[in-house]
């Protein structure tokens, strides 16, 4: 290969792809430590023990973690038993393009519509009123913007879980899982054995870097939350944007804290998903 | 018996993918639509004929959002295609596809916080230049990766036999990789290009509320509680990604495991 090119390529790369990020993380390093910023005047630390003393941060971590757990649990174990429970008939031709329409809704509107249904003056509210069950608005249960977040669980499940079901099929059929599991039944498994065993032992093992990465997404999240979730404690996102977009300049040090924490989170996950393993041969 | 069950779940599971959309039709259509009310009173064009009323800017919105998506699509695609091919023939391959992810799995509204300083410099703040170019930083690393399982050796084979065979680097890339990649640069093109068309956060901090793509509109109309408008800007939102994910369903997940 020509080296001019290919060096010209990894300029190119190195100017688009890795120096915005680093710039960025640089940037909100420095901030955050008070060497940048219209109201500071130089290294501190106050910003950090600030963040850790609050423990804002810490609850908003710990809320966007256990979310994030939560509606990856709970979209793959749906998506797992989707697929293996229907996996024939969401071949057909008009249910494997109404599997994909999930895919065309963006978070914004998920987050939208999911209000429109939950919250007090919606779609399922007005069920409830007409069968009955609540007499006045203010009966209906807190579904949005509530502690347990279970709008935001909803709305994220609504967004994953058919990612993971046309994720699964895809791998089901490429690893030609059938046929191992009909190789399995005649050496004598099961058809629950064929399930635990084979199925999802493979189904999972395929996937597991997708499923991290969909933690991922969800740990970072931001359209859904702000419109679905409550004052505090904020999902990472929310938190952060607020705290750097706020008013008071003086905080704004303590929002890129949180930044460059949450920026570490996320590169040693990366790190940890996508070092190449000595000893593991990659074809390329 | 069980087959009954089965296609109970089933339609149920139907029901379920379809109820956002009709309802987002139903809710645009709709106009003092309140509680208790299950159905609305008044279904009509009213609100859509207000697409064409410029005092909403809605259509001026779809088209502003079709053209950062668009150049976001071509752009990163083509890019991601060409510097791809240095970065996954590079020996140290393995250490630049790590790099590679870092901006791809940062929460891009937290990216763009973190960038907007410099962008404030170069005079990109609040325009659709700098929106273009903000939402180029996030597309461009999905289509490195993309675009990482294509240079592999039989890749690398057919240039080899172009070069024995007399053939230039021009021709190496119309001749043989562009047919070659065909399909996959139609595929990164529509994910890049939905990647932009979705994207709320980072146009927000960098556009700062002077470029109104539809998902910024959705939030204005969200926040003033105009829940038609709300549901007519979700139309327009989801609808041209239907059709795209229409053409190319077939190959979405060809190259994800």
């Amino acid at each position: 290969m020509n080296s001019k090119t290919s060096n010209i390529g990894i300029l190119f790369f190195i100017l688009i792809g890795v120096i915005p990020f680093a710039a960025a993380f640089i940037y909100a390093l420095l901030y955050s430590f008070g060497i940048l910023g219209v109201f500071n005047d130089g290294f501190t630390l106050k910003f950090w023990e600030s963040v850790f003393s609050s423990g804002e941060f810490l609850s908003s971590f710990g809320y966007s973690a256990l979310i994030a757990l939560v509606s990856t649990v709970l979209s793959v174990s749906g998506a797992l038993w989707i697929t293996l429970k229907f996996k024939e008939s969401l071949d057909k031709r008009f249910l494997s393009f109404v599997m994909y329409l999930p895919l065309a809704i963006p978070g914004v509107v998920a987050g939208f519509f999911t209000f429109q249904l939950l919250s007090r003056g919606g779609f399922f509210a007005r069920l409830s009123y007409q069968l009955g069950l609540i007499s006045e608005a203010r009966q209906f249960p807190d579904l949005v913007n509530d502690t347990y977040a279970i709008g935001i669980i909803l709305a994220f499940i609504t967004m994953v879980m058919p990612f993971f079901v046309l994720l699964f099929l895809n791998v089901y059929k490429n690893e030609r899982l059938e046929d191992l599991g009909v190789l399995a039944q005649s050496l004598g498994a099961k058809k629950n054995q064929v399930t635990t065993k084979v199925f999802l032992p493979i189904l999972l093992k395929k996937t597991s870097i997708l499923i991290v990465l969909y933690f991922i997404f969800l740990l970072g999240a931001y359209e859904i939350p702000l419109i679905l979730g409550q004052e505090s404690p904020q999902m990472l996102s929310v938190l952060i944007i607020r705290e750097i977009k706020q008013f008071d300049l003086s905080q704004i040090s303590e929002g890129y804290v949180v930044a460059v924490i949450y920026t570490i989170v996320v590169s040693i996950s990366a790190i940890l998903l996508f070092l190449p393993k000595k000893g593991i041969a990659h074809e390329t | 018996m069980r087959l009954n069950w089965k296609t109970f779940v089933l339609s149920f599971l139907v029901i379920l993918v379809l109820f956002p959309f009709i309802y987002m039709v139903l809710l645009s259509l709709a106009t003092d639509w309140r509680f208790p009310d299950l159905m609305p009173n008044y279904i009509g064009l009213k609100n859509w004929k207000t697409i064409l009323n410029s005092e909403t800017g809605l259509l001026e919105s779809f088209f502003q959002s079709l053209f950062i998506s668009l150049s976001v699509g071509i752009v990163s695609t083509f890019s991601g295609f060409f510097i791809s091919r240095s970065v996954y023939y590079h020996p140290k391959r393995k250490y630049l596809n790590l790099l590679t992810y870092f901006p791809y799995i940062l929460a891009p509204v937290v990216f763009a916080a973190c960038l907007s300083f410099f962008f404030i410099k170069m005079g990109l703040f609040g325009n659709i230049g700098g929106v273009i170019i903000a939402q180029f930083l996030i597309g461009f690393p999905y289509a490195m990766i993309f675009f990482s399982s294509f240079w592999n050796k039989k890749i690398r084979h057919y240039e080899d036999l172009v070069a024995t065979l007399g053939g230039n680097r021009r021709q190496t890339f119309i001749k043989v990789l562009l047919p070659l990649a065909k399909s996959m640069l139609l595929i990164c093109f529509f994910q890049t290009f939905l990647i932009s068309w979705f994207e709320y956060g980072l146009t927000s901090i960098i556009g700062i509320g002077k470029v109104q793509t539809l998902t910024i509109k959705v939030f204005l109309f969200i926040k003033e509680s105009n829940n038609y408008y709300g549901a007519l800007s979700c139309c327009l939102l989801i609808f041209p990604p239907v059709v795209l994910l229409y053409l190319n369903k077939r190959y979405v997940f060809k190259n994800l495991v």
